[in-house]
């Protein structure tokens, strides 16, 4: 500890060198931050991903549609809390790129349990009250600026019975969705108005969202439900939820290699940089590191000290770096929904920085320990 | 005059000094070499996906959609279809039959090769008269799907891709087996495209309408008298878009992410490549100390000290950037790059070299600006005592 105001004043002692590695450090670590925390953030929001909801769909393939009254049957398998019928529409919004998907969801006891939307309690009473009523995803209403008590009209490939596949619903209110496996553009219909107002594909579904005691279990009951409806005219397939999340983030693993090829580019170039520094700063102190030889610092102290003057000034820049990562972070997620920045990368981060520090200040620190006293000073 | 010459002397001087003291010159050159390095391998991806988009999407191609929808998404009936059919601007085959290929598209689940991780892909129904509307569509392998049968033929992308698409690979689809016949494509860049016959796929999934209609113009100037045809005809509810900007549309969001992450992150490692530029310089001109003042006592003028300095530090940034884009070449060209489902390879071309270079000169040039003016600066007499 006593030490520590010699290396402060070796740090100050060229103040524009030492602001100019700090700030370049800092940058690197900002970069480090951002890419290092896109990657795990994703393989973080997989593992958040609500182990204990299935979806339900066709064997054939998703989107062909099931009829409704299977739901009986898959609440019945055991270890199935509660099974709830989903129809999902495309939908869009006064022009074909500004695009919206209906979910029609029967409002049964418990059906918000087998969600990952946040919804307040008066807009959940309001939907299942207004025939007509939807719930919006906040983004959503945001984006194209509908308020509570709209009246949103929304063409679909859904044929009504009066020949129109437009449809007009009132907005009752908006929710929030945990779930990082798109969903931005839901609008949440109620199941029954839509199946009465519609011609075709009556009493059918795409899929069934089901809620599984035992999140352990998900295998199982998968399994399960699937081998009841084998061999029959609606066989089915079961997936979790979090399953499916690991396909959705599958686009930030294909960036992996480039994440890892700029982290280790910036690295590198940082690497070379503080060794430049340290090695520059070693040479214009010969003399001051003999006169400290010489009253009595062991060659060990020496090389301990130079490590040490490198150590703090990497780890402090990278801790700023990787603080402007955090603040940026919202930012650059924008383009990957719902992930946040994980701490144990700032842990990796300033890990980093210390190895940096001790790598690059390794070759200026043993030429400093190995410094001979007598020729130092006789240069002088 | 003086000064030029003063110039090139202290340029020769200064170059050969670096051979002395090479790590503060080496950490600039790596340093430019990471950035533009990461700056072309990432622009390179935009550029990739660029060609592709502009590789397949020649003028006279158009794609009809219902009003309202995307083009694929829509309903289109065997009405609508003989109404574009009988429209006069649209292209004859040998024999004599309009180029309308009536689509349907059905998003179909495959297994990536290698990870075996699912994707879905879309599978294209269409009319055999896909061939006279892409008239560069190549079999390497087997051949087209008969009509009525349940066959695949599918681009070499996809075989790269994905597993389960050799010839003779059954696939199941909506419960029945169908037979992957032919591959197509001239080299195996592209995204995966898989066609099959629409009327057997539309038999498949129950439906009796198309998703959309590609077509062929007579010639790329008859779009906007097909556009205003379909416009004015109240028994249609359709609209023309050229392929061009469907394809555009469709590269959008890919384009613009790629466009955003490679010059933030290029940016931000500039800014580090500069600041350790800066550091080294200070430390090369630190150790010229004597040296720029003797230069300075026996006449050597501030202007072509401050001019020697700055041009050293741009052509180190030169080596750099010359290294950096040639690895980013040797590393990435050609690699294929599948983000976001969509499949093309990395293109480094001379444009992004060029844009790497300009880039790896204004690092220099920022870089040399403070460590120029204080070798310009340096006090002789105070200098020289220090001898």
């Amino acid at each position: 500890m006593k030490y520590l105001p010699l290396i402060w004043m070796g740090l100050w002692r060229k103040r524009g060198r030492t602001v100019l590695i700090f700030l370049q450090v800092a940058v690197a670590f900002t970069l480090f931050g951002v890419l290092q925390g896109l990657k795990t953030g994703a393989e973080h929001a997989i593992a958040a991903a609500r182990a204990d909801l299935l979806i339900v769909h066709s064997r054939l393939n998703f989107g062909i549609p099931l009829p409704i009254g299977l739901v009986e049957q898959i609440r019945s398998v055991p270890g199935v809390a509660e099974a709830i019928p989903v129809d999902l529409a495309p939908a869009t919004y006064q022009k074909p790129d500004q695009r919206a998907v209906l979910v029609a969801i029967r409002p049964d006891p418990g059906w918000l349990s087998a969600f990952t939307y946040t919804i307040s309690p008066a807009y959940v009473r309001a939907f299942r009250a207004t025939r007509t009523g939807v719930l919006v995803n906040a983004d959503l209403a945001k984006q194209y600026g509908w308020k509570v008590g709209d009246r949103i009209p929304l063409k679909t490939s859904v044929m009504q019975r009066n020949g129109s596949s437009d449809w007009t619903f009132d907005m009752v209110g908006t929710f929030t969705d945990s779930d990082i496996a798109g969903g931005g553009r839901n609008i949440l219909v109620n199941y029954d108005y839509m199946n009465e107002a519609r011609v075709g594909g009556k009493d059918t579904v795409t899929h069934f969202t089901v809620r599984i005691t035992d999140p352990r279990a998900a295998a199982a009951v998968s399994d399960a439900i699937d081998a009841r409806f084998a061999n029959s005219s609606n066989e089915t397939r079961s997936e979790s939820v979090r399953e499916m999340a690991q396909e959705n983030l599958q686009s930030i693993g294909d960036l992996e290699f480039l994440i890892r090829a700029v982290v280790a580019a910036v690295l590198a170039a940082l690497l070379f940089a503080t060794a430049t520094m340290m090695t520059q700063s070693v040479r214009e102190r010969t003399s001051e590191i003999a006169v400290l030889k010489t009253v009595g610092f062991t060659n060990g102290a020496v090389f301990a000290l130079t490590l040490a003057e490198s150590a703090v000034i990497c780890v402090m820049a990278g801790g700023m770096g990787l603080a402007m990562a955090t603040l940026a972070f919202p930012y650059a997620s924008t383009f990957v929904h719902g992930i946040s920045m994980p701490w144990n990368i700032v842990i990796l981060g300033l890990v980093s920085a210390l190895a940096v520090a001790l790598i690059s200040a390794a070759v200026p620190a043993a030429l400093a320990a190995r410094l001979e006293v007598v020729a130092a000073l006789a240069e002088r | 005059m003086r000064t030029l010459r003063q110039f090139f002397a202290l340029l020769g001087v200064s170059l050969s000094g670096l051979a002395l003291r090479p790590w503060p010159a080496l950490t600039i050159v790596i340093g430019v070499t990471c950035a533009v390095g990461v700056l072309v391998s990432m622009l390179a991806m935009g550029s990739g996906a660029r060609r592709q988009e502009v590789s397949y999407a020649h003028d006279d191609l158009v794609a009809v959609a219902e009003v309202g929808q995307r083009p694929l998404f829509g309903n289109i009936s065997r009405d609508d279809v003989t109404a574009v059919e009988d429209s006069p601007y649209i292209r004859r085959d040998r024999d004599g039959r309009p180029i309308v290929v009536r689509e349907l598209m059905i998003p179909i689940e495959s297994r990536r090769r290698g990870t075996g991780a699912r994707i879905f892909t879309p599978l294209i129904g269409v009319t055999p008269n896909i061939t006279a509307y892409q008239p560069q569509m190549r079999f390497t392998a087997g051949r087209m799907f008969r009509s009525g049968m349940h066959e695949l033929a599918v681009s070499n992308t996809c075989t790269r891709l994905l597993s389960g698409f050799e010839i003779g690979d059954r696939r199941s689809i909506r419960g029945m087996p169908w037979t992957v016949v032919g591959h197509f494509g001239a080299d195996d860049e592209g995204q995966c495209t898989m066609f099959a016959d629409v009327n057997a796929l539309m038999s498949a999934f129950a439906r009796d309408t198309y998703g959309g209609l590609a077509v062929r113009l007579r010639s790329p100037a008859d779009f906007a008298a097909l556009s205003a045809a379909l416009k004015a005809d109240p028994a249609v509810h359709l609209f023309a878009q050229r392929q061009r900007t469907v394809m555009a549309d469709s590269f959008k969001g890919l384009n613009s992410l790629l466009d955003f992450a490679s010059y933030f992150v290029g940016t931000i490692m500039a800014i580090g490549g500069t600041l350790g530029a800066i550091n080294s310089l200070y430390a090369i001109v630190d150790s010229r100390r004597r040296e720029l003042a003797t230069l300075r006592a026996i006449g050597f003028r501030p202007g072509a000290i401050v001019a020697s300095t700055l041009c050293e530090s741009m052509l180190l940034a030169l080596v750099g950037a010359l290294i950096g884009a040639a690895l980013a070449w040797m590393f990435f060209s050609g690699l294929a790059a599948s983000p976001f489902g969509y499949s093309f390879k990395l293109d480094v071309t001379p444009a992004l070299v060029l844009i790497g270079v300009m880039w790896a000169l204004i690092m220099g040039l920022i870089g040399g600006l403070l460590p120029a003016a204080r070798a310009a600066r340096v006090s002789v007499t105070a200098a020289l005592r220090a001898v």
